[in-house]
């Protein structure tokens, strides 16, 4: 009895480890996907406003259209602009090393 | 079924005729019965002065079945501008609108804004003209027209592109939302919104410029070498862009000139001989003077 009691608390304290582990890697994951996302739309941001930056960029029309929808890809891009001088700096950031 | 409106376009090189070949055309396609409309996209707008009349964006009635109006492009490009920054300040915070409003108000001599001015009148005359069946434009010169008639395409070329980005980025979003929230996102995402609307509108403009049936492209030129040259290249542009010329007006045509080495060079189209004229070919009245001594007016 004794031992089946010990058994049981073992196997919650595996467990329990086992789902902090899976929400720790989880979270580690979504954290480096939303790192990658952020990548992507500020790529996007630069395709579409490269012209605010000294970049080629699409027929005006086409920036100018997006334009009141592109609020977050406008400061994104240029604070981007700004780490573009350190830019290991800044992947180092993003993925928590150091 | 009701008839499309059709486009006729007249373009070549700067002061081959492209105004008169179009008032003539007009005034042709009206007298055999054709409501028409006459457009002049060319900043210079000769119109005014061949017909002797002062034209504006109204529609001016000339006779039953011909109206003519001349587009200024300069007040299509400010709307347009203006109606981007209304929706800028109305959409971005206080400080970000304002760093925007010196960029905007310099984008009106941007590259590029011109032909989406002619874009624009284009497309609003186009949807007012549905009881019309032709319209016929008087085009700027080359560059500005092989501009034009190649905007849809490009657009497209950019919209493609940045539309299968989009859909990369909202599909890991939605991966993202699931993974931390249970569920995939629910709401539109407002810039495929309005990649999706572009892209549609260009594809139709695409589709009219590219099909015989819908526009007629007619290029104007003089028995002059510079003008012949210029016609070529502007026809192998068009071609990269998938759209074809169908006539082709040699005006100031004189007798003495041999048409047989225009004609073989761009065998598949049609040809109007325009003759020279001995007195300016100004005013309705001499123009229908000048239209009955031509013995047949080609097909459009």
């Amino acid at each position: 009895m004794e031992a089946g009691k010990i058994f049981r608390k073992i196997f919650r304290k595996i467990t329990k480890g086992a789902r902090i582990y899976r929400q720790a890697s989880q979270a580690n994951a979504v954290e480096i996907m939303e790192a990658e996302l952020s990548e992507m739309e500020n790529i996007f941001g630069l395709l579409v406003l490269g012209s605010f930056v000294g970049f080629p960029s699409p027929p005006m029309q086409i920036t100018l259209d997006l334009l009141p929808e592109m609020e977050k890809h406008f400061v994104l891009m240029l604070n981007k602009t700004d780490m573009a001088q350190e830019p290991i700096s800044d992947l180092l950031s993003t993925f928590d090393v150091m | 079924m009701e008839k499309a409106t059709k486009n006729i376009f007249f373009l070549g090189k700067g002061g081959v005729g492209k105004s008169t070949a179009s008032a003539l055309t007009a005034l042709h396609l009206a007298a055999v019965g054709h409501k028409t409309l006459l457009v002049s996209l060319d900043p210079a707008h000769n119109q005014s002065d061949i017909f002797e009349k002062k034209f504006s964006e109204k529609n001016y009635k000339i006779n039953e079945n011909l109206y003519v109006k001349e587009v200024d492009i300069e007040k299509w490009i400010k709307k347009y501008l203006d109606d981007i920054q209304f929706q800028v300040k109305r959409t971005y915070s206080y400080l970000t609108a304002f760093n925007l409003e010196n960029y905007l108000d310099i984008i009106q001599y941007s590259p590029g804004i011109e032909e989406y001015g002619l874009l624009m009148a284009y497309k609003s005359i186009r949807e007012k003209a549905k009881n019309i069946d032709y319209i016929i434009f008087d085009m700027p010169p080359t560059a500005l027209t092989l501009k034009f008639l190649a905007l849809p395409r490009l657009s497209l070329l950019w919209l493609n592109k940045l539309m299968d980005l989009r859909n990369k980025i909202i599909e890991k979003r939605k991966i993202i939302s699931k993974v931390k929230f249970g569920k995939k996102e629910i709401e539109r995402d407002k810039i495929l919104n309005k990649l999706t609307r572009q892209i549609e509108d260009y594809q139709e403009i695409k589709s009219v410029f590219e099909s015989p049936d819908k526009t007629c492209l007619n290029l104007v030129m003089n028995t002059d070498k510079l003008s012949f040259s210029e016609s070529e290249l502007i026809v192998k542009k068009l071609s990269e862009f998938n759209i074809s010329i169908k006539n082709i007006f040699l005006n100031k045509w004189t007798e003495d000139f041999d048409t047989s080495g225009i004609q073989n060079k761009y065998a598949g189209c049609g040809f109007q001989k325009l003759a020279v004229s001995d007195t300016p070919l100004l005013g309705i009245d001499v123009l229908n003077d000048y239209l009955k001594q031509i013995s047949s007016f080609i097909e459009l």
